[in-house]
């Protein structure tokens, strides 16, 4: 008996391991096309990237090799800084904004008994604009002359307000576009993450006398910690992106109070010529988002503790 | 280097003879626009030799200088299948605003357009990356003589860098000013505000009312706004560069430069960054403003729909050395990695040729740098035509450095600065150099 299970743990282990095996040259399949894009398509850029970093031209003129030039340079140009400024200045506006609207919006949906499907849909077609539209729509609202929002305004004050000319105002106007943009999306993932929580949390609460704003804080936003955490991250990096927007309604201005990172490796890159210096810039935007990820994800897995 | 922008008589070639005696004025409508250009079609079809060696596609690239540019370009393509019947022209175009971006990728690509219209503003960009063809034996050719003594030398200079010759000048784009003679008048300042920079502001300030505004001019990056702002920095006798071209030259432009900051605090103007290009325009056009920094292309809205009060073109005043007016030149370039660059090159000779410039200069309102037609153009235009000989000679263009666009978007939020009272004119300046240096330095 004994040498007959010795041989059987020997079989199983082998057994085991061959099924290990084909289960990881399965999944290797799987993953395979994904592998060909992630390299093709990210690692060899990123690698093609941080090469181009040491090196001037490569577009028009063949590349050459200036060493850590464009580091220097990147260090030294007054804008860079003003441009991540910028960027993170934007996005603690634009991201809090779009969560607390975004919740409201969710909890209004998840509350309405008629016409959800309808507010649903409604609330999601900004989303779908294209920028283009989006900016020549805001243009309409916003111009100081004939801007829908300024009419109102000066029927109160008498003077319109120039909201994409003043540079106190203008990234605050680009965030409310972004935000406008955005609220949908939002909206509807942290609905989907409202409709997903157990109910009978909510009816054991509600008997013990709970109100709606205790259980929305008690119990709704706890529970909601894994749609938190994935958004923040999710909206981190993608508001860090800032581009279009900004490129269509004042490219950088006025005075580069709304110039952001990509927008200034975009310029860099196409506008200036100068793909090196525009490759470090990108690098250094990169750097910055890993930076902030990493700590808004120590924060938020040491606040779940 | 400094580049002057002056005509050197008026030679009056046969060709351009015959085009004005068959261009009997500027197009009004576009019916009479038309027909205009049909007649000259004919016209020059039928006097050219048709070369059947050439055969293939080319593509050209430009600007849109008007809203009929494909039409207009157009009548140049059919024309030039009287030229070479087996030759295709592709036209298209590129935005103004992200010009630089969409070749500089059109020549990343490696299959670029073979005739590409280039300005000043970015041109010694793609020549020092050597994207385009040199085009020193083309011009050289004997039979290409008369052709290449037509254009102006001033022009030729511009085209010419680093021992090669990039391109093929055709034409000048003047920035001058529009006046509102009707509110001036009214305010009593209309044989005085040209005087001096102070009587400019005395006027704006007298002629500004309710909702009208006595002074505009472009405020925003996105605008090219510099534009407006250079001639002033000419006037006091300084530029972007100094004269070998290795660091600032904007010293003594501070007094000029606080002229246009006084104008924006004044309370004259819409407010700064409210408005691009177009918008001021439309303004103008209803009679809201008195005196407003344009583009001669404008000259043709103007035209097309007369405004209920008299109009009329100018230069700002003169400042401490002179009195300048602001001017972008335009090349007709071979792209290096065409395939096609004979053709290519036989397209160049008959867009630069006189009929066809001068047909679509007076299509889009803008200037020549052929000397041997200027006299014969805009003659049923006055604004046109006093632009093209009181303006055209004082105009002074940029510096062609390959890094000059750079410069100047790089230094122009120092100005929207200084327009919203933040700085003043010395300082501003002195911001400027900053940069500037950085950059050329």
């Amino acid at each position: 008996m004994n040498s007959g299970n010795r041989i059987a743990e020997a079989e199983h282990r082998r057994l085991k391991a061959s099924y290990k095996r084909r289960r990881n040259i399965v999944a290797l399949i799987f993953l395979l096309p994904n592998l060909v894009f992630f390299l093709g398509f990210l690692l060899l850029p990123v690698i093609s990237l941080f090469w181009q970093t040491f090196h001037d031209g490569g577009v028009l003129s063949p590349m050459r090799f200036v060493g850590l030039e464009n580091w220097r340079k990147t260090f030294a140009d007054p804008l860079v800084l003003t441009t991540i400024r910028n960027t993170i200045v934007y996005s603690l506006i634009a991201i809090p904004a779009v969560f607390l609207l975004a919740m409201i919006v969710a909890l209004a949906m998840r509350t309405a008994q008629h016409g959800r499907s309808f507010f649903k849909a409604v609330i999601y077609f900004p989303t779908l604009q294209p920028v283009l539209i989006a900016a020549l729509m805001w243009t309409f609202v916003l111009h100081p002359d004939f801007g829908a929002l300024n009419l109102v305004i000066r029927i109160f004050t008498g003077e319109p307000v120039n909201f994409l000319g003043d540079p106190n105002l203008a990234l605050p106007t680009i965030a409310m576009v972004e935000v406008w943009k955005g609220l949908g999306f939002w909206a509807l993932l942290f609905f989907a993450g409202l409709a997903a929580l157990p109910t009978e949390i909510f009816q054991a609460a509600e008997l013990d006398g709970a109100g709606p704003v205790r259980r929305f804080f008690q119990h709704a936003l706890p529970l909601m910690k894994p749609t938190f955490f994935f958004s923040v991250i999710f909206a981190t990096i993608v508001n860090l992106q800032l581009f279009d927007s900004v490129f269509v309604l004042t490219d950088g201005g006025p005075s580069n109070a709304t110039a952001t990172a990509t927008w200034y490796v975009y310029r860099s890159l196409f506008t200036f010529n100068e793909p090196g210096f525009g490759a470090t810039l990108a690098f250094v935007l990169v750097a910055v988002v890993l930076v902030l990820t990493a700590v808004q994800t120590i924060l938020l897995k040491g606040g779940g503790k | 280097m400094r580049i002057e922008f002056a005509t050197r008589g008026n030679r009056i070639g046969r060709v351009g003879r015959l085009m004005s005696s068959k261009t009997p004025s500027l197009c009004r409508t576009g019916v009479a626009s038309v027909l205009v250009s049909m007649g000259l079609a004919i016209s020059i079809g039928t006097g050219a030799i048709a070369d059947d060696h050439l055969s293939g596609d080319i593509t050209m690239i430009k600007g849109p200088h008007s809203a009929d540019e494909h039409r207009f370009e157009q009548m140049i393509i059919d024309d030039f299948a009287d030229v070479a019947p087996n030759v295709s022209v592709n036209f298209t175009t590129y935005d103004w605003a992200n010009m630089n971006a969409q070749l500089t990728t059109g020549f990343a690509s490696g299959n670029p357009a073979d005739v590409l219209y280039l300005v000043d503003l970015i041109y010694p960009n793609y020549i020092e990356g050597r994207a385009l063809h040199d085009m020193s034996a083309l011009v050289a050719d004997p039979d290409w003589a008369g052709e290449r003594a037509a254009i102006a030398p001033f022009a030729w200079d511009l085209a010419t860098s680093d021992e090669g010759v990039w391109g093929v000048p055709v034409l000048g784009a003047v920035y001058n000013i529009f006046i509102n003679k009707d509110l001036l008048e009214a305010a009593g300042v209309a044989d005085t505000w040209q005087n001096s920079y102070a009587d400019m502001l005395d006027a704006a300030k007298k002629t500004t009312a309710g909702d009208v505004y006595g002074f505009a001019a472009r405020t925003r990056t996105a605008d090219f706004a510099f534009w407006d702002w250079l001639p002033y920095v000419h006037n006091a006798g300084a530029d972007l560069l100094n004269d070998d071209w290795s660091g600032c030259g904007l010293a003594g432009a501070g007094a000029a430069t606080q002229h246009l900051i006084d104008l924006h605090q004044a309370g004259v103007t819409p407010a700064v960054g409210s408005m691009g290009t177009q918008e001021p325009f439309d303004l103008f056009k209803a009679g809201k403003i008195a005196i407003l920094h344009g583009e001669t292309p404008q000259i043709n809205e103007l035209l097309a729909n007369p405004p209920a009060f008299d109009w009329d073109v100018a230069m700002a005043p003169p400042g401490e050395k002179g009195q300048t007016v602001m001017g972008n030149f335009g090349i007709l370039s071979i792209a290096e990695a065409s395939e096609n660059k004979d053709a290519a090159w036989a397209f160049i000779q008959h867009w630069a040729s006189g009929p066809q410039v001068g047909r679509f200069a007076e299509q889009v309102s803008l200037q020549v740098v052929r000397e041997d037609i200027v006299g014969d153009l805009f003659a049923d235009n006055p604004a046109m035509s006093k632009i093209q000989t009181e303006f055209v000679p004082r105009v002074k263009g940029i510096q062609p450095h390959p890094q000059i666009l750079k410069v100047l978007q790089s230094i122009w939020p120092v100005a929207e600065e200084a327009y919203r009272g933040n700085l003043t004119g010395e300082e501003t300046i002195g911001k400027m150099c900053e940069i500037i240096d950085g950059i050329v330095g």
